[in-house]
């Protein structure tokens, strides 16, 4: 007994749901391929997701360029006694990790939120139904748009918050710990390579086209009423952050042997 | 200018709100103790498995990325004590406080807010109770100590995950690894992680229970005081993050000057 509600249960759960999941992968590349495009649909979405959430993502990763660099040189003054090699690991650091997961966090806790927050509502009020009625795709008119708006998107945000989280780390660098704006530069382009922002792109663009796939999923499957709303959304933020990291570590492993 | 004066005026309310669930707790301390007890149990049983589940990846995020660093000066002795450190310090409270808001901060802001829409606040103070005292401290308080308990949990987590990976990837040798641990983390540094942690599950706690408690409009009012509260509780934590090192570092100043 113990064994089927601690084990088998949950694993049959997310057996299933991961077959749904890869469905609703399938068939939005299947529409990405095949169309219809509905470009004026994407262009909305890459309008709501892109700009409502651009100023939080310029602050949120300048504030962090701030912490992780006084955080590094604090680690480096620790271990070597000098601050000497923080252009290199501060500009390291954030093109490979910094400015690229944060922007990601924050948006799938703030648009994967809303799109499950939306889609859930719509299954709630049968506005779903009403779609097949009408001879609509559910996965065509409400998940390819919000796919590839997401891509495009995070995209662009991934190479503007590492824009402004290297601004923030040579801000500090300099105004701090005595570096010239020349110097921080010089030592990056040592360390910092035209690979590493394929690789960021590469990274970004996945974590974005998980985010509506995900969050369209729990919207969806969830059921009875506003609660069955809440907690959709709860679990799919929740989904979506674990996925993003376990992705992260996966990515970065096979950059790792790359780079 | 009306989006920086209606922050100003969040963060007012805020803390007038925060002060009024202090005086309300310490007043009735004995009596809201049990469902406080009640409250611990069910946020931490809630949110236990996935700050486990992430705080093991990123420990082994760190760790590959540390790595990658440390082998340019061949410094990969120092390994184990760099991730543990930055875990320590600035990783493990950051991403257990986000996943906390994610989680727990969207689902008591869901509930209150619901409960706010529906009346059941008004119903609760008809019968001569004080809602604040009967619902919000109990969850104010759960996410506070939640959060000091979790992470204790995540950087245990963490701390295996990164040494799981350092001795199957890079086939280190545990023992090493955890060796040069003690040279980065030393009792200042908890203190640091713990006051960040604690710091951050003030903000998701008060953020969530005034978001939900002061929600109005509806089904469609709750939704948006969810996606405010997720807003808020990430620009906060990022700002206090900020404002904590700086505080820290200050602190750290000042005492290694006069002792």
């Amino acid at each position: 007994m113990v064994l089927k509600y601690l084990i088998l249960n949950p694993l049959i759960g997310f057996v299933l749901g991961a077959r749904q999941v890869m469905f609703i992968l399938a068939k939005t590349l299947l529409t990405c391929l095949k169309g219809p495009h509905r470009p004026r649909d994407v262009l909305n979405h890459m309008n709501t997701i892109g700009c409502g959430s651009l100023p939080i993502i310029a602050i949120s990763t300048a504030f962090a360029g701030f912490v992780v660099t006084g955080e590094l040189a604090h680690q480096m003054d620790t271990a070597l006694h000098t601050v000497e090699m923080l252009p290199g690991f501060s500009g390291q650091f954030v093109f490979r990790e910094l400015g690229i997961v944060i922007p990601a966090l924050l948006l799938v806790s703030k648009v994967g939120a809303a799109t499950t927050a939306e889609v859930g509502s719509m299954k709630v009020t049968e506005q779903i139904d009403a779609l097949r009625l009408l001879q609509i795709d559910p996965v065509e008119y409400l998940v390819y748009p919000r796919f590839v708006a997401s891509i495009v998107v995070i995209a662009c945000l991934t190479l503007i918050s590492i824009f402004v989280t290297l601004s923030a780390a040579i801000a500090v660098a300099v105004l701090r710990y005595n570096f010239s704006i020349a110097e921080y530069v010089n030592a990056l382009a040592h360390f910092v390579s035209g690979k590493d922002v394929v690789c960021a792109l590469v990274k970004g663009m996945t974590f974005g086209a998980v985010m509506p796939i995900i969050s369209c999923f729990y919207g969806f499957n969830c059921g009875g009423g506003a609660e069955g709303v809440g907690s959709a959304t709860t679990n799919s933020v929740v989904t979506s952050t674990i996925i993003v990291i376990v992705l992260d570590f996966l990515l970065t492993f096979a950059f790792s042997m790359v780079l | 200018m009306t989006v920086v004066l209606n922050f100003f005026q969040e963060i007012g309310g805020l803390w007038l709100f925060s002060r009024q669930v202090k005086r309300t707790w310490l007043t009735t301390f004995g009596e809201s103790l049990p469902m406080v007890i009640e409250q611990i149990g069910y946020v931490g049983m809630r949110s236990l498995t996935t700050v486990c589940f992430a705080g093991f990846f990123v420990g082994a995020i760190l760790v590959i990325q540390l790595n990658l660093m440390l082998a340019q000066y061949d410094a990969q002795s120092m390994l184990g004590g760099l991730v543990t450190s930055g875990c320590i310090r600035e990783v493990g409270p950051l991403i257990i406080s986000f996943l906390l808001a994610g989680k727990v901060g969207a689902y008591t802001t869901a509930e209150l807010g619901t409960m706010r829409v529906t009346e059941q606040v008004d119903a609760v103070r008809c019968l001569g109770t004080n809602p604040l005292q009967y619902l919000v401290v109990p969850r104010f308080i759960a996410i506070v100590v939640c959060s000091l308990l979790l992470l204790v949990f995540g950087l245990l987590v963490g701390l295996l995950g990164s040494m799981c990976v350092a001795s199957l990837l890079y086939n280190m040798n545990p023992l090493q690894y955890l060796s040069s641990v003690p040279r980065f983390a030393d009792g200042w540094t908890v203190f640091c992680g713990v006051f960040k942690s604690f710091v951050y599950g003030l903000i998701v706690a008060s953020v969530s229970t005034y978001k939900g408690y002061n929600a109005s409009g509806g089904a469609k009012g709750v939704g948006k005081a969810v996606t405010e509260c997720a807003v808020y509780t990430n620009l906060l934590i990022v700002f206090a993050n900020s404002f904590s090192s700086i505080f820290l570092d200050g602190l750290h100043e000042t005492w290694r000057t006069f002792f």
